[in-house]
């Protein structure tokens, strides 16, 4: 019955959304404001409909109901209730159908937040996003619906995979989603001033905040996907250069790009072409991570659909996105040429426009490396992989030039900086960073690449540091406050500016961890009989003994475990599972996790008497965490950004 | 047209125009490192159990190996023209079909020829497995094509299908063995 009422909606809304293209181009080219106002409601109720179909497979999740095929496929009657309620995006059909219901929504609220504001723009947004609702509908209800019945009803349902039985997995497609769909608010307002060849940078100033949500999200979903490898699939890493993993991480390049060259175009007019390119490219990117995993295009560790019946209908999809977007921007790309030319060789202007540049290499990198071997399959019918050393070998370099600029570009003036002022700005932090140099020695740091971090790190942390010491001092002597005023309110009056600081701040942890983790990671792989010994860093591991046990829907293989250093005694469990609907066993990691580093232990199968048993030392692993919080914090404060229009403005007289 | 235009619109077209013919690769079809490598040997009992298998014995013929199971669908859907090839093939004296009953039990396995029909060559019995994984099989049915000096020639992923002798098999046997 739900169902039913589920899949009725969601034609409603396909229905809708046809009128909501349709009634919104007419308003559009005719200028009729009624017609627009129509498409509105029509988004409107549209997206309320799409929200029924979700509710409708929810409830049918919730209430076990087994004749639908979809949930018979991705749940059992023993799932627990918190894998029950998330399962409907376990597969390909649900999460195709969170897409659409997050398109149309976010279609929706923009429409209605912009609808004064940005009224000349209107149409156009609800024709792009009416076109892709359609899009995505027709997929989800022609091609992989979740609404169809299974006649006759199992009795139970097949589960679900067992792998995506983790928190990790359980939040990871949501935030990615939410991510991918938010770039569709500034691509669908970009495509519109693209359309009416509108010479302004409205759409960028109006949008803002949507890409800094979406951005935010990106970046959460992203860390949530690793955090699950790391968790849950049990190869002692967290990240694989995965090409569903690439798939997600290009958009990210390309928005963080756009996210720091916006701030030129909004202050000085440049770069709009650009601008454009790269919301564009990132909603296609976000398009190519869909199409990638959902089409069976590329062979990934992680290929949980494979169809190329739906790939046929993605890629025509994606050709026409591409086409048309491109097409206007080369169309219109002489319309919308800058008119100022940057004034100085050193500014902040240059340093933006080569994080760009470095971000846009790092995506042509990552895009080259996960595109080559379906070229090679293509064309000379072998298989390759291109795995972790191309990319360790080609991004490193990249990153580093990117931190490099992220220290010099967050502090250097505008326009023209003088000989003077840079050595002002950057003697200390040059003096600071080449304390890597003794600080490596100190602490056994040997490789080269550890040394570049550490200096970057030191770096980026002082020049930041020192702008805020600067703005607080120059506020204490003019307004006459404490430091501490001075500093609240220097933060809470500029949150964009000191909130891109804690970001900043957040990747540096990060990169600690990344650097830590990749470099100095330790392994040791061998068969353990109870009662004997293996020694990793700091820590002895003894084997005690291999038992057995049990929870609602699985049984499990575990070993117990002690190990001992640093002054302590832990107990570790590393299990191989085995989940009631399937043969498949899953690797249970057991991770002990401290600041310093993690002991990750793998229970392997039965040699002989003994068990394969991989034990992993995984240094400064949760400063990848750490550092994914304080970004998200960062992002929270320059969210809350309050006087947009008013600086604005001020900006604009005085240049 | 400027180039940044061009050239724009040149990738976006390229990237197209890979995707359009990377969907027609199968992901599942891995190529094998065995092709021009001597096929490794085995000596097994066969599936009714009255003999034993070795390749070596079969030098200086063409043999076609096919691994299947009773459990595998797409062998049933390549069966008949297994019994249409065997049928059409019985009286050359260069070239044989032999079968590999991989991961499956001798009732079984019966039970499948009863069905389906016996094209009537000898099949080896490997319920572990052992030859299967020497030979690299990852799925089932899989064939190889091993020339008359024991060299593979050649690897099928998926059903053998009508005119796979002719269009395949054939120009290989006239061009002959590797020497």
């Amino acid at each position: 019955m739900w169902i039913e009422l589920g899949h009725f909606s969601a034609i409603l809304a396909l229905v809708l959304a046809v009128i909501q293209t349709g009634t919104a181009f007419v308003g559009g080219t005719l200028d009729r404001p009624v017609w627009v106002r129509v498409s509105r409601q029509a988004a409107l109720v549209g997206s309320g409909f799409l929200t029924l179909a979700m509710l409708g497979l929810q409830i049918s999740f919730l209430t076990h109901d087994f004749s639908v095929q979809y949930v018979a496929g991705h749940a059992s009657l023993d799932l627990p209730f918190f894998y029950l309620a998330t399962a409907l995006w376990g597969g390909h059909e649900g999460s195709l159908l969170l897409w659409g219901w997050l398109l149309s929504v976010f279609g929706t609220i923009a429409v209605f937040s912009y609808w004064r504001s940005q009224s000349a723009s209107i149409p156009w947004v609800l024709v792009v996003f009416g076109c892709l609702v359609i899009s995505f509908l027709c997929l989800v209800l022609f091609l992989s619906s979740p609404f169809d019945r299974l006649i006759p009803p199992p009795m139970d349902g097949r589960d679900l995979n067992p792998l995506l039985q983790d928190p990790g997995m359980v939040f990871h497609p949501p935030f990615l989603y939410m991510g991918y769909v938010g770039f569709a608010v500034p691509y669908a307002f970009a495509i519109s001033a693209l359309i009416r060849g509108r010479l302004d940078d409205q759409w960028i100033r109006a949008t803002r905040r949507w890409s800094l949500f979406a951005w935010a999200m990106l970046t959460v979903g992203i860390v949530f996907g690793a955090n699950w490898a790391y968790y849950e699939l049990g190869w002692g890493g967290y990240w694989a250069w995965d090409p569903v993993e690439n798939a997600s991480f290009m958009p990210w390049l390309t928005a963080t790009a756009f996210l720091h060259s916006v701030m030129v175009q909004e202050r000085s007019g440049q770069f709009r072409i650009w601008n454009l390119m790269l919301i564009i490219t990132t909603f296609a990117l976000s398009l190519l991570g869909t199409f990638l995993v959902r089409s069976g295009v590329l062979s990934s560790v992680h290929a949980f659909a494979n169809d190329p019946g739906r790939g046929v209908y993605i890629l025509g999809f994606m050709s026409v996105l591409l086409l048309v977007s491109f097409g206007l921007l080369t169309l219109r790309g002489d319309a919308l040429k800058s008119e100022n030319r940057l004034d100085g060789v050193v500014s902040r202007e240059v340093a933006f426009l080569f994080n760009n540049l470095f971000f846009m290499v790092a995506m042509l990198t990552v895009l080259l490396g996960t595109l080559y071997p379906l070229a090679v399959e293509t064309f000379s019918n072998a298989k390759v992989t291109v795995g972790a050393p191309y990319y360790n070998k080609v991004f490193l370099p990249i990153m580093f030039g990117i931190l490099l600029l992220m220290g010099i570009g967050a502090v250097i003036p505008w326009r023209r900086a003088s000989a003077q002022r840079m050595i002002k700005l950057f003697r200390l932090p040059l003096i600071i960073g080449f304390l890597a140099l003794p600080l490596s020695w100190y602490w056994g740091v040997d490789h080269p690449y550890g040394i570049g971090a550490l200096f970057l790190i030191l770096f980026v942390i002082t020049s930041h540091g020192g702008e805020i010491i600067r703005s607080v001092r120059a506020r204490v002597r003019k307004d006459r406050l404490s430091p501490l005023t001075a500093f609240v309110r220097l933060i809470s009056r500029n949150r964009r500016r000191y909130g891109g600081f804690v970001v900043h701040a957040g990747l540096l942890v990060m990169v600690a961890g990344f650097i830590g983790s990749g470099l100095f990671q330790e392994e040791q792989n061998l068969v353990m009989k109870p009662g004997e010994t293996v020694r990793i860093g700091a820590w002895t591991l003894t084997l005690d003994k291999i038992h057995t046990v049990a929870r609602e829907n699985w049984e499990a293989t575990e070993a117990v475990m002690h190990a001992q250093g640093r002054g302590e005694i832990l107990t570790l469990r590393p299990q191989k599972r085995v989940y009631n609907e399937h043969s498949m066993p899953t690797t249970e990691a057991s991770i002990h996790t401290t600041i310093r580093e993690d002991l990750y232990v793998i229970l392997g199968d039965a040699v002989g008497d003994g068990w394969h048993i991989r034990v992993f030392r995984n240094p400064l692993v949760v400063w990848v965490w750490i550092g994914a919080l304080i970004m998200g914090l960062g992002v929270l404060i320059a969210f809350f950004e309050k006087r947009i229009v008013v600086a604005r403005k001020t900006v604009r007289e005085a240049s | 047209m400027s180039s940044w235009k061009l050239a724009i619109m040149g990738v976006v077209l390229g990237i197209i125009a890979l995707f359009a013919m990377g969907l027609q690769n199968d992901p599942r079809d891995i190529p094998t490192p065995l092709i021009s490598k001597p096929a490794s040997d085995f000596s097994e009992p066969s599936l009714k159990g009255d003999a034993t298998i070795t390749l070596t014995d079969y030098r200086g013929k063409w043999v076609l190996l096919n691994f299947w199971g009773s459990w595998c669908i797409s062998c049933v859907a390549e069966h008949p023209y297994l019994i249409q090839l065997a049928d059409q093939v019985k009286d050359r004296d260069d070239f044989l079909i032999i079968g590999v009953d991989f991961k499956d039990t001798r009732e079984g396995a019966f039970r499948f020829l009863q069905r389906h029909g016996d094209p009537g060559y000898q099949h080896l019995f490997d319920p572990k497995q052992r030859v299967a994984i020497d030979w690299g099989v990852y799925g089932a049915p899989e064939s190889f094509l091993i020339d008359p000096t024991g060299i593979i020639r050649l690897k099928h992923t998926g059903p053998l299908y009508p005119g796979w002798f002719e269009k395949v098999a054939l120009p290989l046997i006239d061009g002959g063995a590797v020497q």
